[in-house]
């Protein structure tokens, strides 16, 4: 008896001390400390760019031949974004969801609303129309009379899509053209036939004639979404981050530096790259099987913690999407303006940031960062935030 | 098993008990591990080696040997006395409130003084001294110097010292882990004024995002620095609200933060609680008193073992730790300087960051009252004996009760009621906050009324405030006289100070009140750091009396009925209009009815 005690204890001592040393024993990656230049340096030749700040720029990395960028046609596009005509209600527009002013120079309709009898504007976007975000900042989408979205996404930015590959959540959608059509029809959207859409614009004869000036063919609802596709192209934005990767040291904090510094460490870059910080792939979303049962956190506490997650992501998956082919493929969200477009994840589960860092470090990268590197993280992450570029394009008559 | 071990976890036992003696005052890196270590080998060491040694030994001796040994019983009788008050200190702790706590700590502290005379003699006397054993004990004291590095803009005079120059959300602790042990104190503060200070305060969010709109979103930080301090020092740069699903979360009528306590139950303290938490005054080490924030908080405070811990076991332990021996846990918690006024002006005296103007100056008011009265104490009052005294039957009555669960029965406990003027939004969440606040608005003023020379005079006295009546961002808060005069007949001959029917007080009433003007002379209306000129300013003084008179027409058929009323309400209707354009479900304040004064003459 006292043999088999022996040989138990001995067994589960040498179990526990494996376990202890391979988590020991595992290199700790270490971020270095780069100087602002290396680390500059660094992040361009892991393929992270500055959006371009002139239209010129712009159009090098965004025109297409099938739908080529003018000047009119970006006009007419901004006109078709904001007009809530064109959806069953008459209440509805692009920019209802996607959600931004008009006039981009114009950051103050909190004060006119505020002072107003009978405010055009109310609710959350009396305060959040300013933040230029793209989002409507609902956990998900409400389309043409409230109608929630079937999965209950939640709306994805619209801006800095045109360096993208790949649209939506599932990521199936090649093109803002493609988009633009599905949304018009979608019944939690817009609720129109595309028979509808050429009628609500015929009903409009400011529209004919700049129809017949940008296209051949005169009004279609084809020509709506190109139109449209165009004038979103140009809906970028530029942040410090931008002005530190164009050589501004002092664009940025070291805090956020150290963020820059992990994020490419880390490995968040490999999906999350190009100038758009994301839209380049479609991943896997946990990536980490464990994550699915257990999450095991080491701790040198009593009792280490163990936590069961009984779905199949580390949140509550209100609307039960599972991604595209229900296999938990999800196109890689855009990371610019992140920090505008809380609540996180496809169904808004995550409200906070510092949550959303953490998510994605352990079920991506399987790694437990510290609290400084997800600060620094974040403080990075903030940097991303930036203002609607005016390219100055004028297509108006 | 042999003696030798024995001696050996005594002596361990021992040393790490008198170490924690404030007579060593050992660093406190050390303190923390000691103390645990200290419960954690008793458990052991008690258990597993010295009761069955005991056992042993006794029977050995005792029963077989017949050895005769009254020491060796005095012993057993110390060692159960420790055990005993050992085990009281670890479960229900010196928390101050019963006398067991403090016989036990006691006992158990001299106790082991005796335990080890008593023990050395008893091993002594059976042999000759076998020092074999030597205990050493290495005790490296690291004091690092502590660094202060402040964030400073001139939009918030916050400093934050921090001794490694980083601070996390953790340092930040969750006010709901204070509600275990300070349930009465949490409960306060959970519908207080203070709580609902920043994300679930509607008006405030209005205007903050308004700041941010009319100045550059930078100008933000101007408001965080009192509201929301937490948020600022993380590098946030704006307040944010919660939701529920698609809809603003309805925190305005919440009642004992439950979304503060549901979100520490899920998130611990990864999620930052952004607002004027508990930590946000209780850490404070150093108060300029000169507005704006001007405050030093400390991040670094002396922590028990595990009290960071997120398990629920090192929950659990912490408390304990805590509980048996809690002076570090107060002193850290607690300063001379939170009974000071100045304290208070750190966040109660507001100047407009780039241009000086002075916006609210209620403690500068109160510093020039008669209350500031340090040489005569019996009429010293600072802010705390108003706004932290509880009231009953519209009267300062002083709470006995306790401040920690299980503590010191005190005779004044300083209550978090935070009653000041609003009554409002504490109100929609509680109704004892709404009565505190309404009871401290009665006590503040008197009002005396008489007709002469066809003029009725109406007097307001600021009896009970120390501070301008009203204070506080003075024009949004609306203090007026309401006034009805009748003759015989029971015609009215003279009213003022109604509501219209679009809940704004009528033009030409009688207020209490600063009016802001910008540089123009206009009013500023919601942009009130836009204030340049004072375009009037009719507050009332602490303890001064102002008059209003009224023409009344010679030729009116006396008697008449005078009814004069002094109203108060918190936010002018065009503010609250202007508020629920964002906030729908916000209800109006209501007008409140501080003094009533009805009079006859003949």
């Amino acid at each position: 008896m006292k043999k088999i005690l022996f040989y138990a204890l001995i067994l589960a001592a040498t179990v526990l001390s494996t376990i202890l040393l391979i988590a020991f024993l595992m290199p700790k990656k270490i971020i270095p400390n780069y100087s602002d230049e290396k680390l500059r340096e660094l992040a361009l030749s892991k393929g992270l760019k500055p959006v371009p700040s002139s239209y010129e720029e712009l159009l090098k990395l965004v025109d297409d031949v099938k739908n080529p960028m003018t000047p009119e046609k970006i006009a007419l596009g901004s006109e078709l974004f904001f007009d809530t005509n064109l959806s069953k209600n008459r209440k509805t527009s692009c920019a209802t969801c996607h959600s931004f002013d008009k006039d981009i120079q114009n950051r103050g309709v909190l004060l006119s609303t505020l002072m107003a009898k009978n405010p055009e504007i109310t609710n959350c976007a009396a305060c959040h129309l300013r933040d230029q975000s793209g989002v409507d900042r609902f956990t998900f989408s409400e389309g043409d009379s409230g109608t929630q979205h079937p999965n209950m996404l939640n709306t994805q930015t619209i801006l800095n899509t045109s360096f993208a590959k790949y649209f939506t959540w599932s990521g199936e959608v090649q093109s803002i053209q493609e988009q633009s059509a599905n949304s018009f029809q979608a019944h939690y959207k817009m609720n129109l036939t595309p028979k509808e859409v050429e009628e609500r614009i015929k009903e409009n004869p400011k529209y004919a004639a700049h129809f017949d000036e940008v296209f051949k063919d005169g009004i279609s609802f084809e020509n709506t979404t190109k139109a449209i596709e165009t004038y979103v192209k140009t809906l970028t934005t530029r942040s410090a981050y931008d002005r530190y990767l164009e050589g501004d040291n002092s664009a940025i904090s070291h805090e956020a530096k150290r963020g820059l510094a992990n994020f490419i460490g880390f490995g968040c870059k490999g999906c999350h790259n190009d100038i758009s910080l994301g839209g380049q792939s479609i991943q896997r979303f946990p990536l980490r099987e464990f994550a699915q049962v257990y999450d095991l956190k080491l701790n040198f506490e009593i009792f280490p913690e163990l936590k069961r997650l009984d779905s199949e992501f580390p949140f509550e998956n209100n609307g039960g999407y599972l991604g595209k082919k229900n296999e938990h493929l999800f196109r890689v969200p855009i990371l610019r303006n992140v920090t505008k477009t809380s609540p996180y994840f496809h169904n808004g589960a995550v409200p906070k940031i510092r949550e959303a860092v953490d998510v994605m470090a352990r079920h991506q990268l399987g790694r437990h960062l510290t609290l400084s590197q997800i600060d620094e993280i974040v403080a990075f992450l903030q940097t991303l935030e930036g203002d609607l570029v005016d390219y100055g394009i004028k297509g108006e008559k | 098993m042999k003696a030798i071990y024995i001696k050996i976890a005594v002596f361990v036992m021992f040393f790490t008990g008198i170490l924690q003696m404030k007579l060593f005052g050992i660093a406190w890196e050390n303190f923390r591990i000691i103390q645990a270590l200290h419960i954690a080998v008793s458990i052991i060491v008690m258990l597993l080696l010295i009761t069955p040694f005991i056992y042993g030994h006794i029977y050995k001796y005792s029963f077989v040997k017949k050895v005769k040994s009254p020491e060796g019983w005095v012993l057993l009788g110390s060692f159960l006395l420790l055990l005993c008050s050992g085990i009281y200190l670890f479960f229900i702790g010196n928390r101050g409130g019963d006398l067991f706590g403090t016989i036990s700590f006691n006992t158990h502290l001299y106790g082991s003084f005796l335990l080890v005379l008593f023990f050395i003699y008893h091993t002594m006397k059976q042999q000759k001294p076998n020092l074999g054993f030597a205990m050493l004990l290495v005790l490296i004291v690291s004091l690092n110097p502590s660094s202060v590095y402040a964030d400073t803009t001139k939009l918030s005079q916050m400093k934050v010292e921090s001794k490694n120059g980083s601070f996390h959300s953790e340092d930040w602790t969750n006010s709901a882990k204070c509600k275990s042990c300070h349930s009465d104190i949490f409960a306060q503060w959970s519908d207080s004024n203070h709580k609902h200070i920043a994300g679930s305060n509607p008006y405030y969010m209005a205007m903050e995002t308004l700041a941010g709109e009319a100045e550059g979103e930078e100008f933000r930080k101007w408001c965080m620095g009192c509201h929301n301090p937490s948020a600022i020092t993380m590098g946030f740069g704006k307040t944010t609200h919660a939701m529920d699903g698609n809809f603003l979360s309805n925190d305005i009528f919440e009642k004992n933060a439950k979304a503060l306590t549901d979100d520490f139950k899920t998130h611990g303290n990864f999620r930052l609680e952004e607002g004027v938490s508990c930590i946000t005054c209780h850490q404070i080490t150093k108060a300029e008193g000169s507005g704006n924030a001007s405050y030093t908080i400390s991040l670094d405070r002396k922590k028990y073992a595990f009290e960071d811990s997120t398990s629920k076991a090192g929950h659990y332990l912490s408390e304990k730790l805590i509980n048996s021996n809690p002076q570090v846990h107060k002193e850290s918690y607690s300063n001379p300087l939170y009974k000071e006024s100045r304290y208070c002006a750190s966040c109660h005296d507001e100047f407009h960051p780039k241009t000086d103007v002075k916006i609210v100056s209620t403690f500068k008011e109160w510093e020039k009252s008669p209350y500031n009265n340090p040489n005569d104490k019996s009429k010293h009052k600072t802010c705390i004996d108003c706004h932290m005294t509880n009231l009953e039957n519209d009267k300062f009555a002083p709470l006995s009760g306790v401040s920690t669960d299980g503590g010191v029965v005190k005779k004044d406990v300083k209550v978090h009621y935070f009653a000041g003027s609003n009554h409002f939004l504490s109100g929609l969440k509680n109704k004892v906050h709404e009565e505190q606040t309404i009871q401290l608005l009665k006590t503040s003023a008197k009002l005396d009324v008489d007709i002469k020379d066809s003029k009725l005079v109406v007097g307001v006295t600021n009896v009970g405030a120390g501070h301008h009546l009203p204070t506080g961002v003075a024009d949004f808060r609306e203090l007026w006289l309401d006034v009805t005069i009748t003759d015989k007949s029971g015609k009215v001959i003279l009213s003022s100070g109604k509501l219209k029917s679009d809940g704004n007080i009528q033009d030409g009433s009688r207020f209490f009140q600063k009016v802001f003007g910008d540089e123009n002379g206009k009013p500023v209306g919601l942009l009130f750091w836009k204030y340049k000129i004072l375009l009037s300013d009719t507050r009332i003084a602490s303890k001064e009396r102002r008059v209003e008179s009224y023409e009344i027409d010679k030729n009116v058929i006396y008697p008449l009925s005078v009814n004069v009323k002094l109203n108060f309400r918190i936010y002018p209707q065009w503010a609250t209009d202007a508020v629920k354009t964002i906030y729908p479900n916000l209800p109006n304040p209501p007008v409140l009815e501080l003094i009533k004064v009805t009079k006859e003459f003949q």
